[in-house]
């Protein structure tokens, strides 16, 4: 009853501003339910899957496939370059495309709190439509919650997606082989630095951008220069340097980078300097470490560099047979010596110390 | 874009040029070495760059107590986390004190208890936190050297002339040259010269070291923290014990001025008078901490808020004293890359990024050093 | 220690000023600087500037180190600090060095 009363309060408060919200009656199966489906979800996604409103997609997918699920909790949920909803949408998509899949289908759940702006939601679900434009896949499936104030931060987004992977293609983080050669497909450490200067309040006048973007084409077109691509990654969480780390474990391999040949944006590099982050260690969402057979380099990176997205891709290391049992990673210095580059633990804090 | 004055220290042909000339002063010293960094922020610059691997075999550099996280007690911590558990509080701090353990709990684990904990970049922020908002009390919890210090003496002032009653401090900042001579008068202390901090001396001025190299010979060099600057330090140190010189040297001269900083050293002191402090590791030095004064009492933390942290100690097995006095290294901590690591930190040498032991084990080792 | 890296400033109003950073701005306080003026390099340390950045010292470090690596360097004369009676043995880099 109190609920009840509360929500009728919040309902015909929003209503005055004309500054509509999300409560929790959309979230309930109802008639509000109804229409938040239809008013923001199926215009945006519009697609013959979807429009059937079944209680599932029926797809046609043949060969084999790929399958994996993300869920997105970013706080702020709108930085600059991207909000909540185009990076639910390009993370899961990248997922598939680092199996070397062709992107296909995305299912997506909404957690929401109440009081979120309606606007906002509408903002979120269409950058996610736009970013599956870009991707060339559809959105089939969707679910939407609704919880208490408090019980979420704003809105929360889960996706699911399957891909379809070409024949002949095996591409896995274990399939890193000594002698290969180590490509980055552009700048380091751009969301990351997007989302941290964003959240700590550090009102740089200069805006850095996320670099969030799908990565199903340029794949695409490293796969049709080379069939000797042996492993892929997108560096989100813990950056580059978690990637390595993940790749020479799984792969059983040393991995050596060269600190010098690591491309990044001037205005990330000075952030970080100001903040004391090290770049290796923040998250990207538009770009990709490639492991490649030596021979193929050259012919893989020129094929990157023609795509928007790899423009500035380029070669920052190799990879060797492990010196000891377990799996190091390395990064050159300036002076020629070697430093062990490590998992980053914990979160990445600007630090004045 | 190059970042002017940082890019231009850390060219290959000058650090290359720098590390053989290094190589020759080395050569001619007639014994091993040992070379303490004082600094943190040195500690972190030489593992990153690699430069400890690649020094002349007879040259080791050793790290002092120069991080300001790890050198906080316990005591202060588990008050600051006392203060932080009070209804209305919000608690503001720089960010590498977010995973620094207590006796009973750190703060983020007190943040996971419904703690309000903020971490800033600037004390401006902690200020701008106070007048956004007015019900809450605003504390800081006032680490660093006197780099970091007059920054906390600055917002204490203008809190003080604008009327911001809800910003309070917890100080538990602490003053290099005491420590120093403190460490100095240590009788196992095996240190040769000291790299000494670029950045503290900025405020400070060179002559704050003059007791070290009168009263205990030994020299010192103020570096700056870029490789170029460290590698020319290293090279004037082995010049004054090559001939057994000790004096005060200033490498880092584009940034330190003879006589420092005097405008912040006088808002230090306008707002702080010395009182004791304790050190992790150290124990308790006389006058090496900074106290707020009575006319900014309002703005202190620590008579505003009277908490019992209870019972402080040291997390067991823990060698961040040894390691904090250039004793021990980490890979002589049985705890070491095993009980403690960067995601499980026991001591605060492992939580800060600068702390020796996440140094070590960030940029150096993966294995048993 | 503590961190502390070079930076600009652009605009200066009182005790507020913009700082620039490899293309980057931000607001910085020169309260403790108070000598600092526009289009001076400033150390930035947790959003206040600390010293000024002297650049014609800078770059009398640069040359020393250019003059290093070019190998033209042992016939040079000592070379001054720019802190009288602090450092007797000069850079360490010049050809007067105990070390050589
Ligand atoms: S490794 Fe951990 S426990 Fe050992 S001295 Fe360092 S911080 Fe303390």
């Amino acid at each position: 009853m109190f609920l009840f009363l509360r929500l009728e309060i919040t309902f015909m408060v929003s209503n005055s501003n004309n500054d509509r919200r999300i409560l929790l009656a959309h979230g309930s199966g109802g008639r509000m339910t109804q229409e938040l489906i239809e008013e923001v979800f199926g215009t945006a996604f519009a697609n013959p899957f979807l429009d059937r409103m079944d209680d599932a997609a029926s797809l046609d997918l043949t060969g084999r496939i790929a399958f994996t699920i993300d869920s997105h909790v970013v706080s702020p949920i709108f930085f600059p370059g991207g909000d909540i909803g185009r990076l639910s949408l390009t993370g899961t998509v990248n997922d598939l495309a680092m199996m070397g899949a062709r992107p296909l289908y995305i299912s997506a759940g909404f957690i929401i709190e109440e009081g979120l702006p309606f606007q906002d939601l509408q903002t979120i679900v269409s950058s996610m439509q736009q970013a599956a434009a870009e991707a060339d896949v559809e959105v089939v499936a969707g679910d939407t919650k609704v919880v208490e104030r408090g019980a979420a931060d704003g809105i929360f987004i889960t996706t699911s997606g399957v891909g379809s992977i070409p024949a002949g293609i095996q591409i896995s983080a274990s399939g890193a082989r000594p002698g290969d050669a180590v490509i980055v497909s552009g700048t380091i450490g751009d969301h990351g630095a997007a989302i941290i200067s964003r959240r700590g309040g550090m009102d740089f006048n200069v805006e850095l951008t996320s670099d969030c973007a799908p990565l199903g084409g340029l794949v695409a077109d490293m796969l049709a220069a080379s069939s000797e691509i042996h492993a892929l990654r997108d560096p989100t969480r813990g950056g580059v340097a978690a990637t390595l780390n993940e790749i020479a474990a799984a792969s059983g391999v040393d991995i050596e980078i060269g600190e010098d040949l690591i491309p990044f944006q001037g205005e990330v590099r000075a952030a970080c300097e100001l903040l004391g982050l090290d770049p290796l260690f923040l998250a990207n969402e538009g770009k990709l470490v490639a492991f490649v057979a030596q021979a193929d380099a050259a012919r893989v990176l020129d094929a990157m560099r023609r795509h928007p997205l790899g423009a500035d891709a380029c070669i920052v290391g190799s990879v060797a047979a492990a010196e000891r049992d377990h799996c190091r990673v390395f990064a050159r210095t300036v002076l020629g010596s070697r430093r062990i580059l490590s998992m980053p633990s914990g979160e990445q804090l600007p630090r004045i110390c | 874009m190059p970042l002017s004055f940082l890019d231009d220290f850390r060219r290959g042909d000058h650090v290359r040029a720098l590390m053989n000339r290094l190589e020759k002063s080395a050569a001619a010293l007639e014994r091993p070495v040992r070379i303490m960094e004082v600094c943190g922020t040195h500690t972190m610059a030489i593992s990153r760059h690699g430069i400890r691997q690649a020094l002349p075999p007879n040259l080791k550099l050793i790290s002092g107590p120069g991080c300001p996280v790890c050198v906080t007690a316990n005591s202060d911590i588990d008050t600051f986390i006392e203060m932080a558990l009070l209804p209305g509080v919000i608690a503001t701090t720089f960010g590498d004190m977010l995973r620094v353990p207590g006796t009973r709990m750190g703060l983020a684990e007190a943040r996971g208890r419904g703690a309000r904990v903020q971490i800033v970049y600037s004390t401006l922020d902690a200020l701008r936190l106070a007048r956004e908002n007015p019900e809450s009390k605003i504390i800081f919890f006032g680490i660093g050297f006197e780099t970091t210090a007059p920054t906390i003496a600055a917002a204490i002032a203008e809190a003080s002339s604008s009327g911001l009653d809800n910003f309070l401090v917890l100080s538990a900042h602490k003053t290099v040259p005491r420590a120093l001579t403190a460490l100095c008068s240590t009788p196992e202390l095996a240190v040769d010269a000291f790299l000494c901090p670029g950045h503290v001396t900025a405020m400070i001025g060179p002559h704050a070291y003059d007791a070290v190299v009168a009263d205990y010979g030994l020299p010192c060099v103020i570096a700056g923290f870029e490789p170029a600057d460290i590698l020319q330090s290293l090279i004037m140190l082995c010049g004054q014990l090559a001939v057994g010189r000790a004096e005060v040297a200033l490498q880092y001269t584009r940034g330190v001025r003879p006589d420092g900083n005097p405008t912040a050293m006088a808002l230090l002191h306008q707002v702080f008078s010395p009182c004791d402090a304790e050190w992790r590791g150290l124990g308790v030095i006389p006058g090496s901490g900074l106290a707020i004064r009575d006319e900014f009492a309002a703005h202190d933390a620590a008579r505003h808020f009277q908490v019992d942290a209870g019972y402080s100690h040291e997390p067991r097995g823990c060698l961040c004293g040894a390691i904090l006095t250039g004793l021990k290294t980490p890979g002589e901590c049985g705890l070491f890359g095993k009980a403690c690591t960067p995601d499980h930190p026991v001591g605060p040498c492992m939580v800060s990024s600068e702390g020796t032991c996440a140094a070590y084990y960030l940029y150096e080792t993966n294995d048993v050093l | 220690m503590c961190l502390a890296i070079p930076a600009k400033i652009v605009s200066i109003d009182n005790q507020r000023a913009t700082v620039e950073v490899g293309g980057l701005t931000r607001e910085a306080s020169v309260v403790l600087l108070p000598d600092a003026g526009l289009g001076d390099y400033v150390l930035m340390h947790a959003g206040f500037a600390i010293s000024l950045v002297d650049e014609d010292e800078a770059l009398e470090t640069i040359r020393l180190f250019e003059q290093l690596a070019g190998g033209s360097f042992l016939g040079e004369g000592p070379s001054e600090t720019g802190l009288d009676g602090l450092s007797p043995g000069g850079t360490g880099l010049d050809g007067l060095s105990p070390a050589e």
